[in-house]
């Protein structure tokens, strides 16, 4: 699996690098021609959801879903404000049987900068290369039940139950992706998300399996969207 | 542009694929009291007594339940040089009673602790520690108990909680 990872952040960069360097081929040509167009302050919004999240829920009835969907604004083509909600949820049970249980919405908000100039062609195609920042939250409810304990010298055993658990997560997201608009308004596009969370939990306690929104607690988590968005 | 449709798929493809997490519980779910023989020398250079660590020559040990009946599981059966134990304490009842046979004699040792519930992770479910409130002792090869450590946990390098003296 960490060959996988690896592999995605040598080709995301390797991809980074291509694009630059296309990018500098074209800038080169279009210099002579340049006349610099006043980009308007607010260009519409995209409203997006996740499709890899849907298809992943929809195709592997694994231990947690999640759906989400985003509204990203375009002020001056560069600075793509974002406020991402979604719900999300696992059901997981251990080997040995110990259940753990959640459902809860989720809210992130952010900030892309895309990375490529605007081209300023009539031939209008909006590549985005999006580089941003999301700062997550999810106060959810949860439960770890079925825990047992056992006395193999002395002997008796005792199942525990914790139900009803509260907490609230809050995370930090660092997200590189593209955004291409493939039909006129229709938007497709990628990102990958590096997440960490700002406070971890104290040993001991019964913290949660599984944080919806940010995925399984560990103190960094990675994961990825799939984007399909409609531009107004 | 082409490169970059094919990226992008080979992205999503890879985001559908999830990845399995590490399932196996590799932690100990019992904690364990330590419990080291010692005696006191004196130094007649120095005129101090020093602690040495004691080694006994066949020692017994079995667990005592609430109702005064020995179990019928021994913990250590007449084994030979030893200077430390590991007893197991009662995860159910406030008290572990360790019948403990030092060559021919035999002490009864009571220890009286409170328990408490630690998560550790879904894989390994919760245990139990201790907090040990007080330890009395019969005294007919044992002189003196000392607590070094209240507080019986995973355990971090095999470190004593108890100490057991005999003073000659």
């Amino acid at each position: 699996m960490q060959s996988i990872y690896s592999y995605i952040k040598i080709s995301s960069l390797l991809l980074c690098l291509g694009v630059f360097t296309v990018q500098a081929q074209k800038k080169t040509i279009e210099k002579p021609k340049d006349t610099t167009p006043e980009v308007p302050f607010f260009n519409g919004f995209t409203v997006q959801i996740d499709a890899a999240s849907l298809v992943t829920t929809a195709l592997i009835h694994g231990d947690s879903y999640s759906m989400e969907g985003a509204v990203q604004f375009n002020l001056k083509k560069k600075y793509y404000p974002i406020i991402e909600f979604g719900f999300a949820g696992a059901d997981k049970i251990s080997n040995d049987n110990v259940e753990f249980k959640t459902n809860a919405p989720f809210g992130r908000i952010g900030l892309d900068i895309n990375l490529l100039k605007p081209k300023k062609d009539a031939k209008l195609t909006n590549n985005l290369f999006l580089a941003g920042v999301r700062l997550g939250m999810s106060n959810f409810a949860y439960s770890t039940t079925n825990l047992a304990i056992t006395d193999d010298y002395w002997g008796n055993s005792q199942i525990l139950n914790y139900n009803n658990q509260k907490s609230t997560k809050i995370w930090y997201e660092i997200v590189v992706g593209m955004k291409v608009e493939v039909i006129k308004h229709i938007y497709m596009g990628w990102n990958l998300r590096s997440k960490g969370l700002f406070k971890e939990d104290s040993q001991g306690n019964v913290y949660p399996w599984y944080i919806p929104g940010y995925g399984i607690n560990t103190s960094s988590n990675w994961s990825g969207n799939y984007i399909i968005g409609y531009q107004f | 542009m082409k490169q970059i449709l094919y990226f992008t798929l080979f992205i999503f493809f890879i985001s559908v694929v999830s990845c399995g997490v590490d399932e196996e519980c590799r932690k100990d779910k019992t904690v364990q009291l330590e419990v080291g023989f010692h005696k006191k020398t004196l130094n007649t250079t120095t005129n101090l007594y020093t602690n040495v660590a004691l080694s006994v020559d066949s020692l017994t040990v079995q667990g005592l339940d609430t109702l005064g009946i020995l179990k019928d599981s021994v913990l250590y059966k007449n084994q030979k040089k030893l200077s430390k134990i590991s007893l197991p304490l009662n995860k159910f009842a406030s008290e572990s009673r360790f019948v403990i046979k030092f060559n021919d004699k035999t002490d009864t040792i009571t220890i009286s602790h409170t328990n408490t519930n630690e998560f550790l992770s879904l894989e390994c479910g919760c245990l139990k520690v201790h907090t040990i409130d007080t330890v009395l002792t019969t005294g007919h090869y044992i002189d003196s108990v000392k607590i070094v450590n209240h507080s019986v946990k995973n355990n971090n390098n095999n470190a004593e909680h108890l100490q057991l003296y005999k003073n000659k």
